[in-house]
C-alpha cells in the first residue's frame, strides 16, 4: 500500500509538470494591436486575405480570416460566443432583415462619393429597417439569372410570343417534355420561376411609406397577377414548361441540345463557356409587363461584435473605405466568378458582362424575415399548376400560397 | 451442431482465447503505464488549455466543474487499483453520455421554453443598445463629413471635419462645432479626407485604431437633438434619435407623437397603440408554455400535426416490418445448406447498407424523377405506362418506404441471418421428428428465438426511423404538397416538419417551436419504445 500510494504521487508529479508545458504555450498566443475577425466562404477567402491585408498593411492590424460554409456563416453568428465572433462577415443581401432584426450587425454609413459607384439597388439591397431604414452591408458583387439562347438551334427571341413559338418547335423536333429548360423539381424554385412570374404582374411584398417592404402587403395572388395567369395553364397544357424539370435535367437538356432556351445564372458560365455551344444570354422576353430576374448582392458587413472587441472604427474602416474601392471590389468579386458592384470596377468576363445586361430593371430578392415563409409556398404554386396532366389551375393555385403564406407570417 | 456450417460473409480469423489473453497481457505491464500517462497527460493538456479559455472568458461556473472533473478523472486512473477498478470503467462512458446525450438535451428544453427565433437572439441589454442604435435617423438636411481625428496642442482629442456637400471645414469637440479657416485644412482631392490642419497633429496609424472606444463615444452636439457621430475613423454623420429610452420605467418614447413601447413579456418593445409595432431587435427570454400552446391553439401548426403523426408513424412501422420481412425470408433462403455461390449472395445483398446513405438517397431521387428517371423512362416506360413516383401524394409515400425499406433490409438480413445460426439445429430437427411441418417449425420454434434476440433491434430500427429525416429530406423534401399549406408536405414526418417549423414559418429560424415539437417527439418515441421493450421482455419469459 505505501508503495502504491508513493507510485500516485510520482505519476501525479509527471502529470502536473506536462499540464505546466501545455499551460505555458497556451498563454502565450496574445499579441498587441487591434485584430480583425472576417468570416468568409472559401470561394472568396484568398481574395478577402489579401484585400484586408492590403488595408492592414496601411493600419497596423492584424487579419484573421476564418473560412466557413456560406450559409454558416449567418447561422453561426447568433450562437458563436463573442470572444470567438467575426467583426466583419461576407454576407449575401437578403441576410440583411434577419441579421438586423436579430441586433447583430451593426448599421454603417457611406460617403457621397463612395455611394455614387454603387447601383442605388445594390445600396436598398442591404438596407432595412421597420421604422427607421439603414444600410447594413457594402456590396461587392451582384448575380441575377438570364435567359441562355442556343443560337444554332434558335433566334434570339425579341418577344415572349417568339421565345414560345421557338421553343415548341424545338420541343417539337426534339421529342422533348418541355420548350424551356428552367429548374423546378418537386421542392419548387421560386428564384429561377421569378422571371415568369414578373413578367405576368406578380410581385412578392408592396413597400409601405416609409420604402420598407411589407409583409403585410403580399403581391403572390394581386389581381394583375391572376388576370394574366391564365397563360400559365395554357403553358402547361402546351409543354412550354414543366415542373417535373430539375436543376440537373434542364442543365443537361440544354447542353445536350435537347432545349434552345436554358434559364441559369453566372454560377454556370464557366459550364456554359466549355460547352462549346453558341449561346447569347438575355433577359427573358416581357410578357405582360418586363420579366425581370431576382437581383442577388453579395458583400461585407460589421458585427455587434466589432465593439466588443473594440475594433468598431477599424472594422468599418475596412469595410467602408477600403473593400467599397474598385480595386478590391474586381479581386472580391473575381473569386467568386461574379461581376462587382462597384460600377468603376468593371469584369473583364464576357459572359458575365452578359449576365450584367440582362439584370436590367431586376428587383433585389426582399431582404426582410419574412421572406422565409415565402421561398416554399410560391415554389409550390409553381409546382401544382405546371406538372403536366393533372396539374391546378394558375389562379385556384397561387391563390392558395398567398393564403399560406399569409397564415405563416401571422 | 454440424461441422458443415455455412461461414459468415465476413468471416473472422479462427477464434483463440489465447490470442485476445496475449493481447491484453501486451498493455499490463510498462507499455500499458506509458499508454495510459500520455492519455492522462493528454487530457490533463486540454483541461488546462479549456481552463485558460474559460478563466478568459470569466466562466466561473463551468471552471470550477471543469477542475473538479479533471482531478477526479486523475485520481480515478492513479489511485490504488483496489479502490477505484469499477470507476475506471465507468468514468468514460458517463463523460461521453453527459457530453452527447444529457447537454443537448438539457440546451432543447431551455431553449424549448424560450422565445429564440429570428428576431430574438440577444440580451436584453444588447437589444437595448441596438434599438437605441437603429433608431438614429439623419435629421432634416442632415450633414455628413469626412473626418480626421487629431489632437490638439493640449494633447486633447478633436475630430476635423470637411463637410461633404458644402465643402466647410470645422474642428469638432466634446462640446460644440467650430468652424476653421479653409486655407488652414489640407484636404485630399481622392477622398475628400483632411490630412493636414495647422495647429493641430493628426492622429494616424495604430494609435488611430486603438482610439475604438474613445471615437465611438465621440459625439459633437448640434442643433435640436441631433449630434455628430463618428462612424469608423473617416467618417462622421449627424444624426438625431427618434427613440428615447426610459431607464425607470424600462419602456421606449417615439418621440414624435410620444407612443410608448413597453416589455411585452415575451422578449418585444411593443407599442401601446398598436401591438404588431413592435420595436427590432427582441431579446432571448424565458417565456414558459408559450410554444407549447402556440402548437395546441394555432390551427396552422395543430392541422397538419396529427396528419404528419399518423403518416410517421406509418412509414415507420411499415419501413421496419417490411424490411424485417424481407430481410428474414433472404436470409432463410440463404442460410440453406450446400447453396452454390452463397458468399457472393450475402456480399452483394449488403451493398445497399454498405453505401452512404445520403449517397443512395440522391441516387434513387434520380432514379424515380417522374419524366426523366431510369425507372419510368428505360423501364416502365416499355409496358406502356409511366408512375408519378414523387409528384403524387400517395405515390410519394410508396417511394419514400420503397427506398427506405431498400436501404434498412440489408441490416435485417444480416442479424437475421446471425441469429438463425445461433438457433441449436437441436431444436428444429427436434420439432421435425415430431412431425412439424416446415411452417409450423418457423412460427412455433424458429420466429420466438429468432425475436429474442432480434426483436430489440425491431425497436431501434423504429425509434431510428420514426426521425429519419434523410430519407425524407433527400428524396422528396416533405413533398408533394396538397391541399394550400407548405408547412407540411404529404411525406412530412414529424422531425422534418418540425425543421420546416424552424426555418420556413414566421420570420423564419423560430428554434423555440421547433424545440417544443422535438421534446413531443421524444416522449412520442419514447412511450412506444417503452412499452415494446416491455412486451418483448414478456416473450422472453414466455421461453
Amino acid at each position: 500500500m505505501q508503495n502504491s500510494l508513493k507510485r500516485t504521487w510520482a505519476l501525479l508529479g509527471v502529470v502536473a509538470a506536462i499540464s505546466a508545458i501545455a499551460a505555458s504555450s497556451a498563454g502565450a498566443s496574445h499579441k498587441a494591436g487591434p485584430t480583425i475577425t472576417i468570416w468568409t466562404d472559401s470561394d472568396r477567402a484568398a481574395a478577402v486575405t489579401k484585400v484586408a491585408n492590403d488595408w492592414a498593411a496601411t493600419s497596423g492590424a492584424t487579419i484573421k480570416v476564418v473560412t466557413k460554409q456560406f450559409g454558416d456563416i449567418r447561422d453561426n453568428l447568433g450562437t458563436v460566443a463573442a470572444a470567438d465572433a467575426p467583426d466583419v462577415i461576407t454576407a449575401a443581401h437578403d441576410w440583411t432583415g434577419q441579421l438586423a432584426a436579430n441586433g447583430l450587425v451593426e448599421p454603417i454609413f457611406l460617403s457621397s462619393a463612395v455611394k455614387a459607384n454603387f447601383p442605388s439597388y445594390t445600396l436598398n439591397a442591404f438596407s432595412y429597417g421597420t421604422a427607421v431604414k439603414k444600410l447594413y452591408g457594402v456590396p461587392a458583387a451582384v448575380e441575377n439569372i438570364g435567359l441562355v439562347v442556343n443560337t444554332k438551334l434558335a433566334k434570339v427571341p425579341t418577344s415572349f410570343s417568339q421565345l414560345e413559338t421557338e421553343a415548341l418547335a424545338v420541343k417539337k423536333s426534339k421529342h422533348q417534355t418541355f420548350g424551356i429548360a428552367v429548374q423546378q423539381g418537386s421542392g419548387g424554385d421560386a428564384y429561377h420561376m421569378y422571371p415568369f412570374f414578373s413578367g405576368l404582374g406578380g410581385y412578392i411584398f408592396g413597400t409601405n411609406k416609409a420604402g420598407n417592404l411589407d409583409p403585410s402587403d403580399i403581391g403572390v395572388a394581386n389581381p394583375t397577377f391572376l388576370k394574366n395567369a391564365h397563360l400559365i395553364d395554357k403553358w402547361n397544357k402546351e409543354g412550354l414548361i414543366s415542373s417535373k424539370v430539375d436543376g440537373s435535367a434542364a442543365q443537361n437538356a440544354f447542353l445536350k441540345g435537347q432545349s434552345a432556351f436554358w434559364i441559369t445564372g453566372p454560377w454556370n458560365s464557366d459550364t456554359l463557356k466549355k460547352s462549346g455551344l453558341s449561346f447569347k444570354i438575355i433577359q427573358v422576353p416581357a410578357i405582360a409587363k418586363p420579366s425581370v430576374p431576382f437581383l442577388g448582392v453579395q458583400g461585407f458587413m460589421v458585427t455587434k461584435f466589432a465593439s466588443v472587441h473594440g475594433v468598431d472604427a477599424a472594422a468599418k474602416d475596412l469595410v467602408t473605405s477600403f473593400m467599397a474601392g474598385a480595386g478590391p471590389q474586381t479581386t472580391l468579386a473575381a473569386a467568386n466568378g461574379r461581376p462587382p458592384a462597384n460600377i468603376k470596377a468593371k469584369s473583364s468576363d464576357p459572359v458575365l458582362a452578359q449576365f450584367s445586361n440582362a439584370s436590367k430593371g431586376g428587383v433585389p430578392m426582399p431582404n426582410i424575415p419574412q421572406m422565409s415563409s415565402v421561398w416554399g409556398d410560391l415554389g409550390q404554386a409553381w409546382v401544382r399548376s405546371t406538372k403536366g396532366a393533372g396539374a391546378m389551375t394558375a389562379a385556384k393555385s397561387f391563390k392558395a400560397a398567398a393564403r399560406s403564406i399569409a397564415a405563416k407570417i401571422g | 451442431m454440424s461441422t458443415a456450417t455455412a461461414p459468415i460473409p465476413a468471416e473472422p480469423p479462427p477464434f483463440s482465447p489465447g490470442r485476445i489473453a496475449r493481447a491484453i497481457a501486451a498493455f499490463s505491464g510498462l507499455p500499458g503505464q506509458i499508454i495510459k500517462l500520455a492519455f492522462l497527460a493528454a487530457t490533463n493538456g486540454l483541461a488546462v488549455w479549456a481552463a485558460y479559455v474559460l478563466a478568459d472568458r470569466k466562466h466561473w461556473v463551468a471552471l470550477p466543474i471543469l477542475i473538479a472533473a479533471t482531478a477526479a478523472i486523475d485520481i480515478v486512473y492513479l489511485a490504488p487499483r483496489k479502490w477505484t477498478l469499477p470507476l475506471k470503467f465507468l468514468v468514460p462512458g458517463t463523460i461521453f453520455l453527459l457530453a452527447f446525450q444529457i447537454v443537448p438535451i438539457v440546451y432543447t428544453i431551455e431553449v424549448a421554453f424560450s422565445n429564440y427565433s429570428t428576431g430574438h437572439v440577444i440580451g436584453k441589454a444588447d437589444a437595448i443598445k441596438a434599438i437605441q442604435v437603429n433608431s438614429l435617423q439623419p435629421p432634416a438636411n442632415g450633414r455628413q463629413f469626412e473626418i480626421a481625428p487629431a489632437r490638439d496642442a493640449s494633447g486633447k482629442l478633436v475630430l476635423i471635419l470637411h463637410d461633404d456637400a458644402s465643402g466647410a471645414v470645422y474642428v469638432g469637440t466634446n462640446k460644440a462645432l467650430t468652424p476653421l479657416a479653409k486655407a488652414d485644412v489640407t484636404i485630399s482631392k481622392d477622398t475628400g479626407q483632411p490630412t493636414a490642419a495647422k495647429g493641430y497633429t493628426l492622429i494616424k496609424g495604430a494609435e488611430l485604431f486603438a482610439m475604438d472606444a474613445q471615437l465611438k463615444a465621440f459625439n459633437i452636439p448640434t442643433r435640436g437633438g441631433s449630434a455628430i457621430q463618428t462612424q469608423g475613423v473617416s467618417q462622421a454623420v449627424e444624426l438625431q434619435p427618434t427613440l428615447r429610452y426610459d431607464k425607470a420605467k424600462d419602456q421606449f418614447v417615439r418621440i414624435s407623437d410620444g407612443v410608448v413601447f413597453k416589455d411585452n413579456g415575451q422578449g418585444s418593445f411593443v407599442s401601446s397603440v398598436n401591438p404588431k409595432d413592435e420595436l427590432e431587435p427582441g431579446w432571448k427570454t424565458y417565456t414558459g408554455l408559450h410554444n407549447f400552446g402556440k402548437l395546441a391553439n394555432n390551427p396552422l401548426y395543430r392541422t397538419p400535426f396529427l396528419k404528419v403523426f399518423v403518416w410517421t408513424f406509418a412509414f415507420a412501422t411499415l419501413t421496419v416490418l417490411l424490411s424485417f420481412a424481407i430481410g428474414l425470408f433472404v436470409a432463410i433462403a440463404l442460410n440453406k445448406k450446400g447453396l452454390r455461390f452463397q458468399r457472393l449472395y450475402r456480399s452483394v445483398l449488403v451493398v445497399p447498407w454498405a453505401m452512404p446513405g445520403f449517397l443512395s438517397l440522391l441516387i434513387w431521387a434520380g432514379l424515380l424523377n417522374d419524366s426523366f428517371g431510369v425507372v419510368n423512362n428505360k423501364i416502365l416506360s416499355h409496358f406502356g405506362f409511366t408512375v408519378p413516383w414523387l409528384f403524387d401524394a400517395n405515390w410519394a409515400k410508396v417511394s419514400v418506404i420503397l427506398v427506405s425499406v431498400w436501404l434498412t433490409t440489408p441490416y435485417f438480413f444480416l442479424v437475421s441471418l446471425g441469429a438463425l445460426q445461433s438457433i441449436p439445429e437441436e431444436l428444429t430437427e427436434a420439432a421435425r421428428v415430431d412431425g412439424g411441418g416446415a411452417w409450423g417449425i418457423f412460427r412455433r420454434v424458429t420466429l420466438p428465438l429468432l425475436l429474442i434476440a432480434v426483436g430489440p433491434l425491431l425497436i431501434a430500427s423504429f425509434a431510428f426511423n420514426f426521425n429519419n429525416f434523410n430519407n425524407i429530406y433527400l428524396l422528396t423534401g416533405g413533398g408533394p404538397y396538397t391541399g394550400s399549406s407548405s408547412i407540411a408536405g404529404s411525406t412530412d414526418i414529424l422531425i422534418s416538419y418540425t425543421y420546416k417549423l424552424a426555418i420556413a414559418t414566421g420570420k423564419g429560424q423560430d428554434y423555440g417551436l421547433a424545440s417544443a415539437v422535438a421534446i413531443i417527439i421524444f416522449f412520442i418515441v419514447a412511450t412506444i419504445s417503452g412499452t415494446a421493450f416491455f412486451r418483448s421482455k414478456a416473450l422472453e419469459n414466455v421461453n
